[in-house]
């Protein structure tokens, strides 16, 4: 059956927001909804409309499943933990007096940078609207976590810098969110 | 009956809508609204979403098929769902209870 205009338009919308196998989903009810309406009595246009009107706007539709999204939930976890980890490499590095290692300046600097851009991609990842940009900052921002937590302690590791129990914590902890990370952009890229 | 009214509940409807076997979304909206005499007013888009946030919980199993040359996605309750299910309804009777107690109690006597 030829679907209408208005829900061949609706779909597109969806189209652009949703991935295929949620909007092939939300395409088979909307296509139950308008032949439900058209059993009951309405002409095609009238059945339409009542079919998207019962369906809701596209808009929210999207956003409800981006609040639900494995990219959002990640994004979320990752900053609650960050103060717990980032707090525990700090009382680390302080009372192991790193200032005075002989590390090149340019790589704090650059752990400092690659720090900001992913806690700017997860902050989008957790409160944009937008299914597509919230998965795509997530998944950056996942790499980037596990670049971080995989580099940082082993930078230490070769010039034998790891030492003392609160390095050794913040590089299990570290390696514990690599390991979080990697399995939250798994899921996210099978949803 | 307005989807602010049910908020907290929908999950435990959902469930419900599902006790009696597999069935694809729009099946689960057409249930819940025969349930309820017509009575939930729910955005059906809405309905899509917390399924999928269902399954997320391991509460029910979500798998494609193909009917009428058309995919189409059905959802089964768990043994994880069903349990869940139980507390709902369990802490649904209870809760009810309470307030059905509270709103249906005979007024103070007038001291007048």
């Amino acid at each position: 059956m030829a679907e209408p205009r208005v829900i061949r338009d609706y779909l597109a919308a969806l189209d652009i927001r949703l991935p295929a196998d949620i909007v092939g989903e939300l395409a088979d009810g909307l296509d139950e909804t308008y032949r439900h309406h058209l059993a009951a009595g309405l002409d095609q246009p009238s059945a339409a409309r009542a079919a998207l009107a019962e369906f809701g706007d596209a808009d929210q539709i999207a956003a409800a499943f981006t609040r639900t999204a494995p990219a959002r939930r990640a994004a979320r976890a990752l900053l609650g933990a960050g103060p717990v980890v980032g707090g525990c490499w700090a009382a680390a590095l302080i009372a192991a007096r790193a200032w005075t290692w002989p590390v090149p300046p340019l790589i704090p600097l650059m752990v400092a940078a690659c720090l900001t851009i992913v806690i700017v991609l997860l902050v989008t990842a957790a409160f944009c609207d937008r299914y597509r940009t919230s998965r795509r900052a997530a998944g950056t921002a996942l790499i980037g976590v596990v670049l971080v937590d995989v580099t940082l302690p082993g930078t230490l590791v070769v010039p034998g810098l790891l030492r003392g129990w609160l390095l050794l914590l913040a590089a299990g902890l570290s390696l514990a969110r690599a390991v979080f990370a990697a399995g939250a952009w798994r899921r996210i890229h099978a949803a | 009956m307005k989807a602010e009214a049910l908020k907290g509940h929908l999950d435990g409807m959902l469930l419900a809508a599902l006790e009696d076997g597999p069935r694809h979304g729009y099946a689960v909206i057409e249930h819940l609204r025969t349930a309820s005499g017509g009575q939930l007013d729910l955005p059906t888009g809405t309905i899509y979403p917390a399924l999928h946030r269902l399954e997320r919980a391991g509460l029910v199993s979500g798998s494609w098929s193909v009917t009428g040359g058309r995919r189409r996605r059905s959802y089964v309750l768990t043994d994880a769902g069903r349990e869940a299910l139980g507390g709902r309804r369990a802490d649904w009777r209870a809760f009810a209870a309470v307030v059905s107690a509270v709103l249906e109690a005979e007024p103070w006597p007038n001291p007048a």
